[in-house]
């Protein structure tokens, strides 16, 4: 992505209802062509958002820009985005071709045209043979599909998706997931995706938006989201992460050094911000502890081996450390290296370019 | 086994008097009691020659289908608007529209005909419908509110969001969804309004309804042409609510069967 354009552009947005603040401080712009997610837990204010840019809400205060222009007055037949609602909403008294065909008909589309781009857009989600099924007559997948090819074929300069894979089952889920992204690269529109489930967000996004409580609290790469979490609710809200309490001791140019009540020396790569004898938390994530002390792993703690649990290839160990604290530990199963077993004694191994330290909540 | 009596005691009680009417109806003797004197046609030849009978069946016919489209006008309107409602204003259109269920007809009856008489409007046939609409309405929108309940307002939102104006909206999603509920509605209206009597005799003025008419032919004697009306009348019913289940039928891909569709796959 070599300097992307913005198309939608939000502004010191805030949405109030009633005496309810739904969304506050919203700033955001999303760049063409891009999967972008908006991923936090139920009632962060995603739908909402949505509902702001596709023109079914107004912003108490705030703007918001598409493609460069102000739309606030502009209604959502106006907008050149299009929506695929959480239960899809597809119209059930026309069928498959007819749903697809609806937005290119009211826009008096001749009817030669509306058919050619149905049919291709039904071959793009692979649906050229329910053309002429009703909607109680596909399934829930399939159902997904037409509400995806009837926002497509409209051509939207922004495709808005609101959770759009809730109501199926885990393995349709996979499989939407992989067309999703196959459909993505085709049309090469914008997706704004809403979503609850972190793995979706990191399987699909270029970018996460990670809100909570009507505020966006990070927006990064899914990756960095994952390794660099701003804030203890980013570092908990996405994948498992062991936290400690502590204390910062030293702040020099190599790092940060922070202790725990009871004695575990965390030293982290970052300098930015701490104080001496501030209070933060430490995050490490589970494939960052080893039990090998590696070239780079410098640090440790000792403690005794708990629980463990194989899943294929890997290994998760639960450690008490002498802190009695318990950490997680996630080992790739490796023929050449001994690993402890429950009971043994044992030492745990990180290294300071894994330790996130993250303001104490 | 007392209940199986008890059930086939009350069905006997319900059934038996309509059975009577219609065997009597083809009765060969004016006579309204047994023995059975054998089958005759005469007495709806009779009927059919009945000049004042006729223009009574038309004059009610023509009320009832006058109430349905009114009925059906105010409806969609009022349904249209308990659908941009929230609960505070459905509450309302509740509240004015239902309470005239709970009235007694003497008491619509005698309040209309106040009404009419305080603003001079002549009794006429308009003013019965204008009664029969009061009357049909409440039952219209009890008819309705259920469904209309689970119109799933997404799908205006869809439309909208596909670049559909609000009336291309109305015209394109909303009203064919709520058509089938709306004709429902309508037909029912019909029915209420071809055997309403008490608020009508109240209103009539000059004018005859079948009921009306019934009613004063009852008063001089019961003849067995009474047997054959209501043998007729019965059997007008029958087919307005088979009709009236046809389109519930029809109603598959209306409003309700396809909230209940996007229902489904939702655990
Ligand atoms: N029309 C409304 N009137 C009042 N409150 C509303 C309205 N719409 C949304 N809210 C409130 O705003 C908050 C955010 O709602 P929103 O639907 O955006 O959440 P969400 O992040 O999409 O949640 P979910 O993951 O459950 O879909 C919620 O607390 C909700 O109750
Ligand atoms: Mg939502």
């Amino acid at each position: 992505m070599t300097n992307p354009r913005t198309i939608i552009e939000i502004r010191d947005g805030k949405k109030v209802f009633g005496s309810f603040t739904a969304l506050t401080d919203i700033n955001l712009s999303i760049r063409q062509g891009e999967i972008l997610t908006l991923l936090g837990p139920s009632g962060c204010g995603k739908t909402t958002l949505m509902r702001l840019i596709a023109g079914f809400e107004t912003l108490t205060s705030g703007a918001i820009s598409i493609d460069g222009s102000d739309c606030a007055g502009t209604p959502p037949e106006r907008r050149p985005v299009n929506m695929v609602f959480q239960r899809y909403a597809l119209f059930p008294h026309l069928d498959v071709f007819e749903n697809v065909a609806f937005g290119l008909k009211v826009k008096g589309m001749p009817k030669a045209e509306v058919k050619e781009r149905v049919s291709r857009m039904l071959q793009i989600v692979q649906l050229d043979n329910f053309a002429n099924r009703y909607i109680d007559e596909i399934s829930g997948g399939q159902s997904q599909r037409v509400a995806l090819a009837r926002a497509l074929v409209n051509g939207p300069k922004v495709l808005l998706l609101d959770e759009p894979l809730a109501a199926l089952d885990l393995k349709i889920r996979q499989h939407m997931l992989a067309e999703m992204k196959r459909i993505h690269t085709e049309t090469g529109a914008t997706f704004v995706y809403v979503t609850h489930d972190q793995d979706e967000a990191m399987i699909l996004s270029d970018r996460v938006v990670l809100m909570e409580k009507g505020r966006i609290v990070q927006i990064d790469r899914p990756e960095d989201m994952y390794a660099r979490p701003k804030s203890l609710f980013a570092a908990k809200f996405l994948g498992e992460t062991n936290l400690f309490d502590a204390t910062v001791s030293a702040v020099n140019g190599i790092g940060t050094t922070a202790v725990t009540p009871a004695g575990i020396r965390f030293i982290g790569a970052e300098t930015a911000d701490r104080q001496p004898s501030e209070r933060i938390t430490v995050s490490i994530r589970p494939e960052s502890l080893s039990f090998q002390d590696g070239e780079a792993a410098t640090q440790s703690a000792e403690g005794t081996v708990e629980d463990v649990v194989f899943i294929g290839s890997r290994s998760f160990y639960t450690v008490r450390l002498d802190d009695q604290s318990p950490v997680r530990i996630q080992v790739q199963r490796n023929g050449r290296l001994a690993l402890p077993s429950i009971g043994d004694r044992t030492r745990v191994y990180w290294d300071s370019a894994n330790v996130v330290m993250l303001p104490h909540s | 086994m007392l209940l199986r009596i008890i059930v086939w005691a009350i069905l006997a009680f319900l059934l038996v008097p309509l059975l009577i009417i219609i065997l009597f109806s083809f009765h060969a003797s004016p006579a309204l009691s047994f023995p059975f004197a054998g089958f005759s046609l005469r007495w709806y030849e009779e009927l059919f020659g009945n000049a004042q009978l006729a223009s009574a069946v038309i004059k009610s016919l023509t009320i009832a289908l006058l109430t349905a489209l009114v009925t059906l006008l105010l409806g969609a309107t009022a349904s249209l608007a308990w659908l941009r409602f929230g609960r505070a204003g459905r509450g309302m259109i509740e509240a004015l529209t239902v309470t005239p269920i709970a009235l007694p007809g003497l008491f619509v009856g005698v309040s209309l005909l106040v009404l009419f008489a305080q603003s001079g409007t002549q009794l006429s046939t308009a003013t019965i419908v204008i009664a029969h609409v009061v009357i049909a309405i409440p039952i219209l929108i009890v008819a309705m509110k259920a469904r209309l309940a689970l119109f799933d307002p997404s799908l205006e939102e869809a439309a909208r969001d596909l670049g559909a104006s609000q009336m291309q909206t109305f015209a394109r999603v909303t009203l064919p969804l709520i058509a089938p509920t709306l004709i429902a509605s309508a037909i029912l209206a019909f029915a209420v309004s071809f055997d309403e009597f008490v608020v009508t005799s109240f209103v009539a003025g000059t004018e005859t309804t079948l009921p009306m008419y019934i009613w004063s032919m009852m008063r001089r004697t019961v003849t067995p042409l009474v047997n054959a009306i209501s043998t007729l009348a019965l059997f007008f019913s029958i087919a307005i609510l088979v009709a009236s289940w046809l389109i519930g039928q029809a109603r598959r891909r209306s409003a309700i069967a396809g909230r209940l569709e996007q229902l489904e796959p939702l655990p």
